[in-house]
């Protein structure tokens, strides 16, 4: 028909593959989360999460790669974050016009993207191999190696969103660089920041195969980061691939478990840079 | 001068003592800041070609011109704010009571606490009202809290914006107004006691009324402190100014009295741009 006829049939036939598109991307979610639960909450119970994990026939739980993947999630968190900030906090502040920024951007993009078991294997060689032995510890730094990029790029994007006008205002004050970056900057860019960590935690909760090469697994309760440790990507994956009926369980309960907490972290990051914005 | 009023305005008998205010204080003018010779680059690019101007102690001078004419560039010189970007530079003098502060080892930070800036867009730190102007207090001065509670109310009430918010000194200071972020913005410059105040378009984001309420607070602030201010609007140039510059292409056109600038201006691009012929 007219012109404005034939543009509302074509706003109406993007609006249909745009919601379509929508509705299919969300199903699976839903379909995933639907599938974990129906999996995983019958098999919850009090004795998954005081329980070591059973040789196969008999009954236990997670409490073991529960205790070892918050050790070496907590512990990659501690190590990448600072690292991260910092680098990132480089490029977006002191070194904004620096060639040396544009490099490190490049090379960090690259390891945004590296596939873990590379990260894994680099690991293994430069902490394992000489060690003589797999150990948390080689674990953790493998998952900070991951962490590490995650927060790095957030943290100089969060930074680069700070206005220019601020920055300048409170060096007009006669605010010291650190100043303005600690009091000014940071500020204005925490929730962000915040976010770009919470990411990279939900990142580095299910990896598997960094810990392949580094933690190892371990079937008894060890918080000894000197050696092996279990963790719960690891037991999921040895578990569902594994011919045991009760094993399999587990490795579903397990599943639920890393989903869950994942979902809560974003929830609680959601939470609280919403309530920081109203105050 | 008088006798060029007298001449111009016989139908208006309150212009000629406007006309006097200046002339009578001639007598006891200081230059505060001596702009000599002042050419600055972006880049390549020569934005301000040689200019010369004073800012006379305890007065207001006005910048206009179109834009691009390195009115701002210029007031970004004289708290060396340009500093911040590389590939920016400057060359000539800016003397500031008599020592050029474009000198390789003057402190900035101690420079920028003697000439403070208020820039276009409000530009309130993301931290409570109160803290948004003890910040820059403490930054200079070791004080006991009751001191820089009294340093921050006394800042706000010359302001003009106490009674708007000695309620909520608490509140962010991101939850002002428009007007108020800027008297804020304001009240925060004159708390760490400038000698020297640049106000680059501080009113081109505000409604008239907060326009009023800025351009009064000018009036009032120019007993102590000296203000330069770039401005768009021709008439705040003339309501609130004593002299005015006139910038074109990056040269300083023509500097004088504000009434005279706007009666018989010197040069024909002064009288073409005051008139509105053009820019």
């Amino acid at each position: 028909m007219d012109l404005y006829a034939r543009r509302r049939f074509r706003n109406r036939i993007v609006l249909g593959l745009s919601i379509c598109a929508t509705g299919i991307g969300l199903g699976w979610l839903v379909l995933i989360l639907g599938t974990l639960v129906y999996q995983g909450l019958s098999g919850l119970s009090l004795a998954v999460f005081t329980e070591m994990t059973p040789p196969p026939g008999s009954d236990g739980g997670l409490l073991n790669p529960i205790v070892g993947s918050l050790m070496l999630t907590v512990l990659a968190i501690a190590i990448g974050t600072p690292i991260g900030i910092m680098a990132g906090t480089y490029m977006a502040e002191y070194g904004k016009y620096a060639k040396l920024t544009m490099v490190v951007r490049f090379i960090n993009d690259i390891l945004l993207s590296a596939p873990s078991i590379v990260v894994g294997l680099f690991i293994y060689e430069i902490l394992v191999a000489p060690m003589g032995h797999f150990s948390g510890w080689a674990g953790a730094v493998a998952l900070a190696v991951i962490v590490i990029p995650v927060v790095v790029r957030t943290t100089e994007d969060m930074l680069s969103l700070v206005p220019t006008e601020l920055r300048e205002a409170a060096t007009a004050l006669g605010m010291p660089r650190f100043h303005v970056i600690g009091h000014v900057s940071y500020r204005a860019a925490r929730a962000g920041i915040i976010t770009g960590v919470l990411l990279a935690v939900a990142r580095i909760s299910g990896e598997t195969a960094p810990l392949l090469f580094t933690a190892l697994n371990n079937q008894f309760f060890s918080a000894d980061l000197n050696g092996p440790i279990s963790s719960l990507p690891v037991v999921i994956f040895q578990f569902a691939l594994s011919p045991y009926a009760d094993w399999q369980k587990l490795a579903w309960i397990g599943a639920l478990i890393i989903t869950f907490a994942v979902l809560a972290l974003s929830i609680t990051a959601r939470a609280l840079t919403a309530s920081r914005k109203s105050s | 001068m008088n006798s060029m009023a007298g001449m111009g305005n016989t139908t208006q008998p309150p212009v000629p003592t406007v006309i006097d205010r200046p002339a009578q204080a001639s007598a006891k003018l200081t230059e505060k800041v001596l702009v000599r010779n002042l050419s600055f680059y972006y880049g390549s690019n020569k934005a301000l070609k040689a200019v010369n101007v004073p800012l006379y102690d305890r007065k207001v001078t006005a910048f206009i011109g179109p834009s691009g004419c390195g009115k701002s560039t210029l007031l970004r010189i004289l708290n060396r704010i340009y500093d911040l970007y590389p590939n920016q530079r400057a060359e000539g003098e800016v003397l500031l009571d008599g020592k050029n502060i474009l000198n390789p080892g003057q402190d900035l930070n101690l420079l920028r606490a003697r000439i403070g800036m208020v820039f276009q867009k409000p530009t309130p730190f993301p931290m409570s009202i109160h803290e948004n102007i003890a910040f820059g207090v403490r930054l200079f001065e070791n004080l006991p809290r009751a001191e820089i509670e009294e340093r921050v109310q006394s800042a706000l009430r010359r302001a003009a914006i106490w009674d708007e918010v000695k309620d909520k000194l608490h509140a962010n200071g991101l939850s002002l107004s428009g007007g108020q972020q800027q008297r804020l913005c304001i009240a925060r410059t004159i708390a760490v006691k400038p000698e020297v105040i640049l106000l680059d378009e501080p009113c081109s984001a505000l409604d008239p009324i907060s326009t009023a309420k800025i351009e009064e607070l000018i009036d009032e602030l120019k007993d102590d402190y000296t203000i330069a201010i770039v401005t768009h609007n021709m008439q705040q140039a003339a309501r609130v100014s004593d002299y005015t510059a006139f910038m074109y292409l990056g040269e300083l056109v023509e500097f004088d009295n504000t009434s005279k600038m706007f009666t018989t201006p010197a040069d024909r691009r002064t009288q073409d741009y005051i008139t509105g012929r053009f820019g």
